[in-house]
């Protein structure tokens, strides 16, 4: 069968991947707060780990406050260190 | 030397097993150490009884509790050890409120404030010229 299926991946024949945009710089978000801890438990893996910012696309500024804010949030229970299932 | 006062929230995990009142005597005793301290309560929000998302102590449950203040840098030191005395305070946090989460307070009390007047005003304004669109007036 020929190769008709998968394009070759070159440099030059690479599919424009989606640009990833922060969340919050998109909302305008000033501060990230440790009490919502439903908005940081999407940038958390089920396991309880903090997705990379390479992955959400979340800005380094921006990440290093959400960083902080997950680590509050574990400090009082509202998040997981660990999942429970992992346990 | 005037001290300089800062603004700090505290949030703590009181332990959930105490009936309502013990509960309002803990946070009792956490208000009478701040104000002690030179320090004034801004505002006490408490979010009840919450699922741990792990245990503490061998508990599973908590009453959270979350405080407001203004206070001198003195008081964080005396009100750290009043949180690790006493034995009904599971967990504690305490930061200073840094400028962004003022200027974050302050959007989110604006946006409050807006969302609420307009409720009624632009509801009618809004309905009206769809009404001249359906009758074929056009805008003038």
């Amino acid at each position: 069968m020929l190769n008709t299926r998968k394009p070759r991946r070159d440099k030059e024949n690479q599919i424009p991947r989606k640009k990833r945009t922060c969340r919050f710089c998109d909302a305008k978000e000033v501060y990230i707060d440790y009490k919502d801890e439903k908005r940081l438990q999407r940038f958390v893996t089920e396991q309880g780990k903090i997705i990379p910012k390479r992955i959400t696309g979340t800005c380094a500024k921006h990440q290093r406050q959400l960083v902080q804010a997950i680590k509050r949030a574990r400090h009082l229970a509202l998040l997981p260190f660990v999942s429970d299932a992992i346990r | 030397m005037d001290k300089v006062l800062r603004q700090y929230e505290s949030t703590f995990i009181v332990n959930a097993s105490l009936d309502d009142g013990q509960v309002d005597g803990v946070i009792g005793r956490v208000q009478e150490v701040i104000t002690k301290g030179g320090g004034t309560v801004d505002a006490l929000n408490k979010w009840g009884r919450k699922r741990l998302s792990y245990t503490i102590n061998k508990k599973t449950n908590g009453f959270y509790v979350n405080l407001e203040f203004t206070a001198p840098s003195t008081l964080i030191l005396v009100l750290d050890r009043a949180f690790q005395l006493d034995e009904m305070i599971l967990r504690y946090l305490t930061i200073i409120v840094n400028r962004k989460a003022l200027a974050a307070r302050a959007k989110a009390a604006a946006a409050a404030a807006a969302a609420k007047p307009p409720e009624e005003a632009p509801a009618v304004p809004a309905r009206e010229p769809l009404f001249q669109e359906g009758t074929g007036d056009k805008k003038p």
